[in-house]
C-alpha cells in the first residue's frame, strides 16, 4: 500500500471533475480514470465515490443522464456542466497555489536546518 | 442550475423515492459487475472476484443512506418523515395534545384577531383623499382644551393664508326631518360649500356641498352619509331629488336631497345627513355670524400642495396669535388660549389609541403565557421521553436530527394551534370589533384581516422553533446525565429550573393582566355602586324634538304645555314635567353653562364670573326628580314670560356664594357674552328656591353648581319630557305617544327609558372594558394555573424516588405534602413579585407617553395577587396529595 498516498480531504471532489472532464464516465469509470491519470498513485475508496458524486450532482458542477455503455448496458453517465467547468479552474489555480506554498515553505526549513 | 431544474429535481425527489431507490441500486449493481469483469479479466475466478468486488464497494445500504442525504429535498423528506412520526407521539397522548393545542390557539387567535383590529382602527389609511395634508384645529383654554370655533373667529383664521389651501367648517345640529320616512330628529351636520372638498371625500350618487351651496341665497341641499342611505334609506337611489322639510329651533327651511357621501369615518361626531348652511336659519343669525364666542363650529384645513405639516402648523399659529392680539377683551392672557393642529388620522385615533395598544400588550401578554404553559408541557414531555432520546442518541443520531424531530413536533403542535387560532379568530374580531367602536367609528363592522394571516404563521412558527430548542438533548456520550434504565425518571436540574422559570414567566403575566382587568373591574363596581342621588328608577325620560314648522313661538310652547297637561292625566302617571336635556344622556344639551354674578354675594376675590349649568326647567321638575326643595318655591303658574324673572339655585351655588346666609329673594344676573345672541336678557333674576346638587352629567356625582330657569321665561322649550310613574314607566310608552299624536299627527315621540336605565347605557363602555379584559385575564389565570399544576405535577412525579427515601426515614405524609404545596406557593410568590416590579416599571414607561393612564389602586394588586396565590395553591394540591400518598416501598422498588 505504501505507493498509494493518502487522499486528502476535499481533493476527491477536484479529482472527479478532473476525471469527467476529459470526457462523460459512468462511475467505475472515474474510478478507473483517477487511478489512471494518477499514474496509479491514488486510489479511491470505490464507497466514497458515490456520495460525492450526489454532492457534485446537487451542487449543480455535474450532470447525470443515462446512457447506453461500449458493452450495450444501462450505465449513468455524469459529465461536466459550465459551472463545474469554472468550479475545476478555480480548484485548480487553488490548489497549484497550495502545492506551491507548501513546497516553498518545506524548501525554506530544508535550507535552516 | 437554474432554479427551475432545481425544483423540478426537488419536486421529483420527493414524488419518486422509490423511483430513485431503484436508480441507484441499478448504478450500484452495474458498477460491481464492471469490477467482477474486470478481475475475471485478470484471471480472478468468477466466484472470487464477485467476493472481492463487494468488499471493495463497501456496505451498499449504508452507501446508498449516504448518497440519499446528498440528494435534493433529503432535508425535507426526513423532516416530513419525523411529522408524521410526531403526528403519531402526539395522538398517543390526546391530553398533552389538547391542552397544547387550545392554548396555542387562544394565544395565536388572540393575537390575530387584535392584529385585525389594531390595523383597521389604527393603521388603515382614511377614505379622504391625501390624508396626509387633511388637519383638524382645535383651541383650548385652562380648564378646557376642546373648544370648537366661532364663526368671526375662522374668518380671521382663514385669512391670506399660504401653506393651508382652504379650510372647512362643519357644526352639529338636530334636525327635526320631515319627508325621510317617518317624521324624527336626525342628527345632521351643517357645513360650509368647501367642506367636502377639504375633506378629500367623493359621492357615490349625485353630487356634495360645493361653494354655490354657500350664502343666503342659495337653495337648501341635503347630503346623506353612507351608512344612513344603506340603512334608513335601504340603498335607494330614488332619493336623490326629494325635498324635504328640516325643523330645528329657529325655524323650518326646505331642502332638496343632493347626493350620498362616499363610506368615510365620521369626526368629531357622526351625523346622518350633511346640510348646507341655509338650511338652519341659525347659522344665519347674527348670532352666528357675529357673536366670537358662538363657538359651536368643527374646522379642518387642507395644506397647499408641498406645503410642510411644521410651516402650516406654524402659520396658523402666527394667525392665530394676532386674532388673540386684536381682541384682548375676549381673549383674556388668563385663559391661555391656544389653537392645536393636528393631522386628521392623528386626530381621529387618539380615543382608540390607548386602549388598542394596552389591548395589544394585553393578547402579547397572553400569547407569552400561552407559549410559556406550551413549552413548559412539551419540556416535561421530553424529559419524559429522555431514555427514548438517548437511545437514538446512542444508536447515533446525531443532536440535529433529534432537534429536527422535536422541531417536527412542535411544528405539528403549533402548526394545530395556528388552525384553531385562526378559527376562534374570526368571532373574537366580531366581539372586538364592537367594543373598539365605542372608541372609533372606524372599527364598525371590522372583519379577520386575512392578509395578516401571516403573522400568526409566524407567531406559530416563534413558538414551534421556541419549543423546539427549549429542551436539552441527550449527546452521543450517555454516560452523563442521561441515563437509559428504564425507570428513567431522573429529572435534570437544568431542565427542572427551566420549568421553573416558564412558570413563574406564566405567573407574572397573568398577575399584570389580572391587575389590570381588577382595576378596570373596580372602576365599573365604583360606578355601579354609585346610587343616583334620587329614585329614578321609575322616572321616564322621552325625547319630543322640537316641530317649528308653520307654527309660532307661541303654538310650540303651547304644544309642551299641552302634552304636559294631557299625559299628566294618564292612570299611573305621578307627576309630569318637562326640561331641555335628559340626564347623562343629551351631553350637548348639558354642557351648556354660563357665567353669572351675584347680587350682594361675598366673593372673595375679583377673579372671573364664576359659571353655572343652565337648566330650563318647567314647573313639577323638581318632584319628578324626586327632588326636595330645601329653602323657598318650585316655579308655578305664576312664572310667565311675562312676569317677575325669577330662578332656582343648586346647594352648591348657595354654599359657594352666600355662606351662612340665605339666598332667598336675592338677585342674581347671567353675565356671559353669548347671551346676547340667544336672546337673553341680562337683567337679574330673583332666586325663588334652593335645591340640592344634582350632577346630570356624571355618574359619580360631584359637587355642581347649577341655575334652573323655567321654560316659559325667554323661550328655551322643554323638549325632553319626564314622567314619574307609579309602576313600570315603560308600560306608559304607548298611551304617553298617544296623547301626543292626538295632540300633534307628525310629532316624533322618541328614546323613552328610565333615567337608571340612562345610567346603565353611559357605563356600559366602563362594563366592556372590564368584560374585555376580564375575559383576558381569566383566560390568563386559566392557562397559567394549568401550567403551574403541570409544573408540579411533574416535579413530583420526578422526585417519587426521594419522597419514598424520605417516608422510609420517617417524614411523615403530611411533611412532604407541605413541601410540594410550599414549591407551589413559591413559584406563585416570585411570580407576582416580579409581576409588581415588571408592572412598577412599564407604568412609569407609560407614564411617560401618555396623561390620561391610572395607576391601579393597592386593593386590585392585593386582590389579584390573593387570587394568584390560591390559585396556585389549588393547582398544587392534586400533586402534593400524589406526593403525600407515595408507597415507600414501591418507589424505591421502582427504581
Amino acid at each position: 500500500m505504501n505507493r498509494h498516498a493518502d487522499l486528502l480531504p476535499g481533493t476527491l471532489d477536484l479529482l472527479i471533475l478532473k476525471a469527467v472532464s476529459l470526457g462523460s464516465l459512468h462511475g467505475y469509470g472515474i474510478l478507473l480514470r483517477i487511478e489512471q491519470i494518477s499514474r496509479g498513485a491514488l486510489l479511491i475508496e470505490q464507497g466514497a465515490l458515490y456520495p460525492a458524486l450526489f454532492r457534485l450532482v446537487r451542487q449543480g458542477y455535474l450532470k447525470a443522464s443515462w446512457g447506453i455503455s461500449n458493452n450495450n448496458r444501462r450505465a449513468k453517465y455524469y459529465e461536466l456542466t459550465a459551472g463545474g467547468r469554472e468550479r475545476l479552474r478555480q480548484e485548480e489555480a487553488s490548489w497549484n497555489r497550495l502545492v506551491d506554498a507548501i513546497a516553498w515553505a518545506l524548501g525554506v526549513e530544508a535550507v535552516q536546518s | 442550475m437554474t432554479l427551475l431544474a432545481y425544483l423540478r429535481s426537488l419536486i421529483s425527489a420527493l414524488r419518486h423515492p422509490r423511483e430513485e431507490d431503484n436508480d441507484l441500486d441499478e448504478e450500484f449493481r452495474g458498477h460491481i459487475e464492471r469490477h467482477v469483469e474486470d478481475l475475471e479479466r485478470s484471471g480472478v475466478p468468477r466466484a472470487e472476484a464477485e467476493r472481492q468486488a463487494r468488499i471493495a464497494f463497501g456496505g451498499c445500504a449504508r452507501l446508498k443512506e449516504e448518497c440519499r442525504e446528498e440528494r435534493h429535498g433529503f432535508w425535507l423528506e426526513s423532516l416530513w418523515r419525523d411529522v408524521r412520526f410526531g403526528l403519531r407521539m402526539l395522538c398517543k397522548s390526546p391530553g398533552f395534545t389538547a391542552v397544547a393545542v387550545g392554548t396555542l390557539a387562544l394565544g395565536i387567535g388572540a393575537n390575530a384577531a387584535i392584529f385585525s383590529v389594531v390595523r383597521g382602527v389604527l393603521l388603515r389609511p382614511l377614505a379622504n383623499q391625501d390624508e396626509d395634508r387633511l388637519l383638524y384645529l382645535r383651541q383650548s383654554v385652562i380648564g378646557d382644551d376642546d373648544v370648537t370655533f366661532s364663526v368671526p373667529e375662522i374668518k380671521d383664521l382663514g385669512a391670506n393664508l399660504k401653506s393651508i389651501k382652504e379650510l372647512g367648517t362643519m357644526s352639529q345640529l338636530d334636525f327635526t326631518v320631515v319627508g325621510l320616512g317617518q317624521p324624527r330628529e336626525i342628527s345632521a351636520g351643517v357645513a360650509d360649500g368647501n367642506y367636502f372638498d377639504v375633506m378629500g371625500l367623493k359621492p357615490v350618487v349625485g353630487r356634495l356641498l360645493n361653494p354655490g351651496d354657500d350664502g343666503p341665497k342659495a337653495g337648501g341641499a341635503v347630503v346623506l352619509t353612507y351608512r344612513f342611505w344603506t340603512t334608513a334609506m335601504h340603498s335607494d337611489p330614488g332619493v336623490i331629488g326629494k325635498t324635504v322639510r328640516l325643523g330645528s329651533y329657529e325655524g323650518t327651511r326646505s331642502a332638496t336631497v343632493v347626493g350620498v357621501l362616499e363610506p368615510s369615518v365620521p369626526y368629531p361626531v357622526e351625523t346622518q345627513i350633511i346640510a348646507n348652511i341655509v338650511t338652519s336659519p341659525h347659522h344665519l343669525s347674527a348670532t352666528m355670524v357675529e357673536g366670537r364666542v358662538h363657538r359651536m363650529t368643527e374646522v379642518f384645513a387642507r395644506m397647499a400642495p408641498g406645503a410642510k405639516f411644521e410651516s402650516a402648523r406654524a402659520e396658523l399659529n402666527t394667525v392665530y396669535a394676532g386674532m388673540l392680539a386684536a381682541h384682548p377683551d375676549v381673549y383674556r392672557p388668563n385663559d391661555h388660549y391656544q389653537l392645536t393642529v393636528t393631522h386628521m388620522h392623528d386626530q381621529i385615533n387618539s380615543r382608540a389609541h390607548t386602549i388598542l395598544w394596552v389591548l395589544f400588550a394585553a393578547s402579547g401578554l397572553l400569547f407569552v403565557i400561552a407559549c410559556s404553559n406550551v413549552a413548559n408541557l412539551f419540556l416535561a414531555r421530553t424529559v419524559r421521553r429522555e431514555p427514548e432520546l438517548a437511545l437514538r442518541a446512542a444508536l447515533g443520531a446525531t443532536t440535529g436530527i433529534l432537534r429536527r424531530s422535536l422541531l417536527a413536533e412542535a411544528l405539528v403542535l403549533c402548526g394545530s394551534g395556528l388552525l384553531a387560532g385562526v378559527l376562534i379568530a374570526a368571532p373574537m374580531v366580531t366581539v372586538l370589533s364592537r367594543y373598539a367602536a365605542r372608541f372609533s367609528a372606524r372599527a364598525v363592522g371590522l372583519t379577520l384581516d386575512s392578509s395578516l394571516l401571516w403573522i400568526s404563521v409566524a407567531l406559530a412558527f416563534i413558538a414551534a422553533v421556541f419549543l423546539a430548542f427549549v429542551p436539552r438533548l441527550p449527546t452521543g456520550d450517555s454516560s452523563r446525565g442521561f441515563g437509559i434504565s428504564s425507570s428513567g425518571l431522573r429529572v435534570a436540574g437544568g431542565s427542572r429550573r427551566r420549568l421553573r422559570i416558564f412558570a413563574v414567566t406564566q405567573i407574572t403575566a397573568s398577575f399584570l393582566l389580572l391587575a389590570g382587568a381588577g382595576s378596570l373591574l373596580r372602576t365599573l363596581l365604583v360606578l355601579q355602586q354609585t346610587q343616583p342621588p334620587f329614585e329614578t328608577a321609575h322616572v321616564l325620560a322621552v325625547n319630543l324634538p322640537v316641530m317649528t314648522d308653520g307654527r309660532t313661538p307661541e303654538q310650540v310652547s303651547e304644544f309642551y304645555r299641552e302634552v304636559q297637561r294631557r299625559v299628566a292625566t294618564l292612570p299611573g302617571v305621578e307627576h309630569v314635567s318637562a326640561g331641555f336635556g335628559a340626564p347623562w344622556r343629551d351631553a350637548r344639551f348639558l354642557n351648556i353653562n354660563f357665567a353669572f354674578t351675584m347680587q350682594g354675594a361675598q366673593r372673595e376675590n375679583a377673579l372671573d364670573d364664576p359659571r353655572a349649568r343652565f337648566r330650563p326647567i318647567s314647573p313639577g321638575f323638581f318632584e319628578t326628580m324626586g327632588m326636595p326643595i330645601l329653602e323657598g318655591r318650585d316655579f308655578d303658574e305664576r312664572d310667565r314670560q311675562s312676569a317677575e324673572r325669577v330662578v332656582i339655585i343648586s346647594q352648591s351655588v348657595a354654599r359657594e356664594l352666600f355662606p351662612g346666609q340665605d339666598p332667598v329673594n336675592r338677585e342674581l344676573r347671567w353675565t356671559d357674552p353669548v347671551l346676547k345672541f340667544l336672546r337673553m336678557s341680562y337683567e337679574p333674576r330673583r332666586i325663588i328656591g334652593v335645591v340640592p346638587d344634582l350632577d346630570d352629567q356624571d355618574l359619580i356625582p360631584s359637587a355642581t353648581m347649577t341655575i334652573y330657569q323655567p321654560s316659559e321665561q325667554e323661550g328655551w322649550n322643554g323638549q325632553r319630557l319626564f314622567v314619574r310613574a307609579k309602576n313600570d314607566p315603560y308600560s306608559l310608552v304607548p298611551a304617553i305617544t298617544r296623547e301626543i299624536h292626538e295632540i300633534a299627527a307628525d310629532q316624533p315621540v322618541e328614546h323613552a327609558s328610565t333615567l337608571d336605565d340612562i345610567r346603565a347605557e353611559v357605563m356600559s363602555p366602563d362594563r366592556l372594558n372590564a368584560v374585555v379584559f376580564g375575559g383576558f385575564a381569566s383566560l390568563a389565570l386559566l392557562i397559567s394555573v394549568v401550567g403551574v399544576a403541570g409544573v408540579l405535577a411533574f416535579s413530583v412525579s420526578g422526585r417519587t424516588r426521594e419522597f419514598g427515601i424520605r417516608l422510609a426515614l420517617g417524614a411523615s405524609p403530611r411533611h412532604i405534602l407541605t413541601d410540594v404545596l410550599l414549591e407551589g406557593l413559591v413559584i406563585a410568590g416570585i411570580g407576582v413579585a416580579t409581576g409588581v416590579l415588571a408592572g412598577f416599571f412599564s407604568v412609569q414607561a407609560i407614564a411617560k407617553y401618555t396623561t390620561d393612564f391610572q395607576v391601579p389602586g393597592a386593593l386590585p394588586l392585593i386582590a389579584s395577587a390573593a387570587l394568584i396565590l390560591s390559585a396556585a395553591l389549588i393547582a398544587s394540591a392534586l400533586p402534593a396529595a400524589r406526593a403525600a400518598r407515595v408507597d415507600a416501598v414501591q418507589a424505591l422498588r421502582s427504581e
